[in-house]
């Protein structure tokens, strides 16, 4: 049992040193994250103005009234800020480039420490990102965003913050064995941002892909979290109360990590030349 | 000038050679490109699916718009937004000088060194589009063609206006990679009838900063809408173009001045 | 008593070939032709605590790939290595966590914070106590003359400031081995002096250390013993006043005389490196072909000595020709 304290008190420091020093890393650019505050509500208007736009006749969208739909592109963009990541750009950087020797010369594993980073990277965006949008779509766009069950919406986002990073993370791992990832990468990114819901509702689409959608793990990463705060889950004809939806996701994300781990292992295998 | 058109189809020439050198890859990340563009026009069907629009206009006079609109975006990525990651990325890592010392304009160097091949993506999915929607719109006449050119291109110029202001403030805004992101925050507005916009937005997305005249200007025309302030929209544009000009000369001078 | 005992290792590659045309990389899709590559061809030494053993060989001799296989980021084909008690390859995090690894061209540090943040950093890694952390960091950034510059940005700090960083920051841990991978590489003569300084320190203290490097000096100023690796075999394993002495006992004679010199072509033990003119020249002097004494005596009688100065052989030559006469051997 101690042992094991000491393992956590352990592994928290080494988290805590990663992502501070990469809380410090990227407060250089601090400026550079200051660019949400003007685009974040830049693509929000536009969101705004086409969906009003199309309901000018319709009173709701797949299921979605004008003010839900307006609700769901403000939580989605906020949301974001708080989970995004560049782990697959990283990682495939630091492969290609070699660099990744060093990280294979540290007592520990590529895949905390990358994790780590994203938590002093988002620490960071929550402060220079999320809190200033947070305010300005509260009390200048005037939208109401308070999560229907607080602490299931803190679960649930923290959830689509780890699904957010394995999916990246798994996409730079293939640079292991592909020299030019660039492909690649597009295509799960695509299939990432499509599938999350991120751009549009999922139900907007037609039944047989949103059936498709339930059992990708790109859903766990934006559209439940929305979902969640939103307060009612729905997909592909099946709802289900919230507690229930979060406990689907966190068993994806057990899932997801046993694959990223497994996938990173194999890797590693390619990258030491196992069996070569 | 045959010069410099000389040894600008030698760099897309070589641009285009050397990415071939990795072709799966080539190929696959345009082909990717090619269907991520198609997201937008897909929503939009999707919309019109619903049996929602967008009031005034048809869902074949929308995919016309957005297909222009990716046209002029995939030519101009193709053949000269690289400037901004160019001058990004030789700021940063203090490369920029070598374009300095070579016997050419800087701007045409800081353009023709990176050009960028997998934009063909863009400028395919945009070509499919408008030819799609094309075919099942009446055929416009002889005016309406000539003044489509004429728009076209200068939805052209002002792309490269706002790849100049781009480039000129990185100079400043050292490595900031996310300026591409205002950018395209502000172009969105161009992907949709500007019809949908407050009249305050309207105002300055023609007058202003008239991204109206990339996609949603052309594609008024071939629709044989004349929407109005065609010719202070174009205006505009020319004198857009003019003062980005004028800050990216001032941005390299300030540059080349503060050395080191 | 040995910390590092290395036997047979053995490593083979196994590439695709990819031929250039357009054509052949069509064909590449459906067949594609395997080719072996023999990195390592068995090589064996072992190394004993505390010593400074210097790694060298010509690009693509197997340097590098020893070296990934001995710090645990490589598996051999086969063979065995104990280091510390370790198998590198196997339990990887626990034996990385006591060695140390300064690569020349490959950065540790963290380009926009300063390296005492990533310091802290590595403290949090690799666990160590804060009392330990403080008194090692205090001693290298003394001995390192680094006191300013640990926490400036890293990317304001010019290559030479930056290697020093990148030693303290590869052994702050106390590892008891450390690999160095080029660890000069660029660096003007001062700083060069500095770091080869404190690795000697270092060594003086008791970490063992193994070096792989282009830059001879770096062999003959700390190196005690050297291994050259060529075509994937050890051809040299001993000492380097033993180096010096491998191809006989050779001189450098720099000769100055009054009369016009022969070409001495048909005058065995002696070499000419460089005519410079007809009364002067510079040989190479075989001591055990021909004596010294000999020799002056010969050059003194025929052409009248009006100078001469000697000089043992340079490292570089002797290296040179151990690289082109092994090729010649696995050649054959």
């Amino acid at each position: 049992m101690n042992d094991l304290v000491r393992v956590v008190r352990q592994q928290y420091s080494v988290l805590k040193a990663v992502a501070f020093a990469t809380y410090k890393e990227w407060s250089v650019y601090r400026s550079h994250s200051m660019v949400s505050i003007f685009v974040g509500p830049v693509y929000f208007l536009v969101q705004y103005f086409i969906w009003k736009a199309v309901y000018n006749t319709h009173v709701s969208i797949s299921g979605l009234s004008l003010e839900q739909m307006i609700t769901y592109f403000a939580i989605a963009s906020l949301i974001n800020y708080i989970i995004m990541d560049f782990a697959d750009w990283n990682l495939q950087m630091l492969i290609h480039t070699g660099k990744f020797l060093t990280f294979v010369l540290r007592p520990m594993s590529h895949v905390y420490f990358a994790f780590s980073q994203k938590v002093g990277h988002r620490i960071l965006g929550v402060i220079f990102e999320f809190i200033p949008l947070f305010l300005i779509f509260t009390f200048i766009l005037n939208i109401r965003l308070v999560p229907a069950q607080p602490f299931w919406a803190v679960i649930s986002i923290a959830l689509g913050f780890i699904m957010m990073f394995l999916v990246d993370y798994c996409v730079g791992i293939t640079a292991f064995w592909l020299t030019r990832t660039s492909g690649v990468r597009r295509m799960f990114l695509l299939l990432r941002d499509i599938c999350s819901g991120v751009l549009v509702p999922l139900t907007l689409f037609p039944v047989f892909l949103q059936k498709a959608f339930f059992i990708l793990p790109f859903q766990f990463i934006t559209y439940v979290p929305i979902r969640v705060f939103i307060g009612s889950y729905e997909l592909g004809g099946y709802s289900c109360t919230i507690p229930q939806i979060i406990a689907v996701q966190a068993v994806a994300v057990l899932f997801m990590t046993a694959f990223t781990i497994l996938f990173y292992k194999q890797g590693m295998k390619q990258f030491t030349g196992v069996g070569a | 000038m045959r010069r410099s058109i000389r040894l600008y189809f030698m760099a897309l020439k070589n641009s285009f050679a050397s990415r071939i050198t990795y072709r799966a890859d080539f190929f696959f990340s345009s082909v990717m490109i090619f269907i991520s563009e198609l997201f937008i026009p897909f929503i939009t069907v999707l919309i019109y699916k619903t049996g929602a629009s967008f009031p005034g206009w048809a869902v074949e006079e929308i995919l016309l718009l957005q297909g222009i609109f990716l046209l002029s975006r995939g030519m101009a990525n193709l053949l000269f937004f690289g400037l901004v990651w160019n001058t990004l990325n030789r700021v940063r890592e203090g490369s920029y000088d070598i374009l300095l010392i070579k016997p050419a304009s800087t701007l045409f160097l800081s353009v023709a060194t990176n050009l960028e091949p997998d934009s063909i993506g863009v400028a395919a999915c945009g070509l499919l589009v408008s030819f799609y929607s094309f075919t099942l719109l009446p055929a416009p006449g002889i005016t309406d063609i000539l003044l489509f050119l004429f728009l076209f291109v200068l939805s052209l110029a002002m792309l490269f206006a706002f790849a100049l202001l781009m480039a000129g403030s990185v100079f400043k805004w050292v490595g900031n990679s996310r300026i591409y992101e205002i950018f395209d925050s502000i172009a969105s507005f161009g992907n949709y009838p500007r019809s949908i916009f407050s009249r305050g937005f309207q105002t300055i997305i023609s007058y202003i900063i008239p991204i109206a005249a990339v996609g949603f200007l052309p594609a008024s025309v071939l629709l044989g809408k004349r929407p109005e302030g065609i010719l202070t929209t174009a205006a505009v544009c020319l004198l857009f173009l003019l003062v980005s000009g004028g800050f990216w000369k001032l941005m390299l001078r300030q540059y080349t001045s503060a050395g080191g | 008593m040995a910390i590092m005992k290395i036997k047979e290792l053995r490593k083979t590659y196994l590439t695709h070939e990819r031929g250039s045309s357009f054509l052949d990389s069509l064909k590449s899709l459906v067949k594609r032709k395997i080719v072996r590559v023999e990195a390592l061809k068995g090589i064996s030494f072992d190394v004993d605590e505390g010593e400074m053993l210097g790694l060298l060989g010509p690009n693509g001799a197997g340097k590098s790939t020893t070296l990934k296989i001995l710090t645990g980021v490589l598996y051999p084909t086969s063979g065995e290595a104990e280091i510390m008690g370790y198998v590198p390859w196997v339990k990887r995090k626990q034996y990385v966590a006591g060695i140390g690894a300064v690569f020349g061209q490959k950065s540790q540090l963290i380009w926009d914070i300063p390296p005492l943040d990533s310091f802290e950093m590595n403290r949090a890694i690799y666990n160590i106590p804060t009392e330990m952390y403080k008194k090692r960091l205090s001693g290298m950034v003394e001995l390192l003359e680094v006191g300013g510059h640990v926490k400036k940005p890293t990317r304001q700090l010019s290559l030479g400031e930056r290697m020093k960083c990148e030693f303290i920051m590869a052994m702050l841990h106390d590892p008891k081995i450390v690999f160095l991978d080029e660890p000069t590489i660029g660096l003007d003569v001062i700083a060069k002096e500095r770091i080869r300084e404190f690795i000697l320190e270092m060594n003086r203290k008791g970490t063992t250390f193994v070096l792989t490097t282009h830059d001879l000096d770096d062999v003959e100023k700390m190196a005690r013993r050297v291994i050259v690796v060529n075509s994937g075999e050890i051809v040299y394993d001993d000492n380097m006043d033993a180096l010096c002495r491998f191809f006989g006992n050779r001189k450098l004679v720099n000769l100055a005389t009054q009369k016009p010199l022969p070409d001495f072509s048909n005058m065995s033990g002696v070499f000419v490196r460089n005519m410079i003119t007809p009364h002067n020249a510079e040989l190479e002097l075989d001591t055990d072909i021909l004596e010294l004494n000999q020799f002056i005596k010969l050059m003194n009688d025929d052409y009248i000595l009006s100078d001469l100065t000697m000089k043992p052989p340079q490292i570089e030559s002797v290296i040179k020709e151990l690289y082109i006469t092994t090729n010649k051997t696995t050649i054959k």
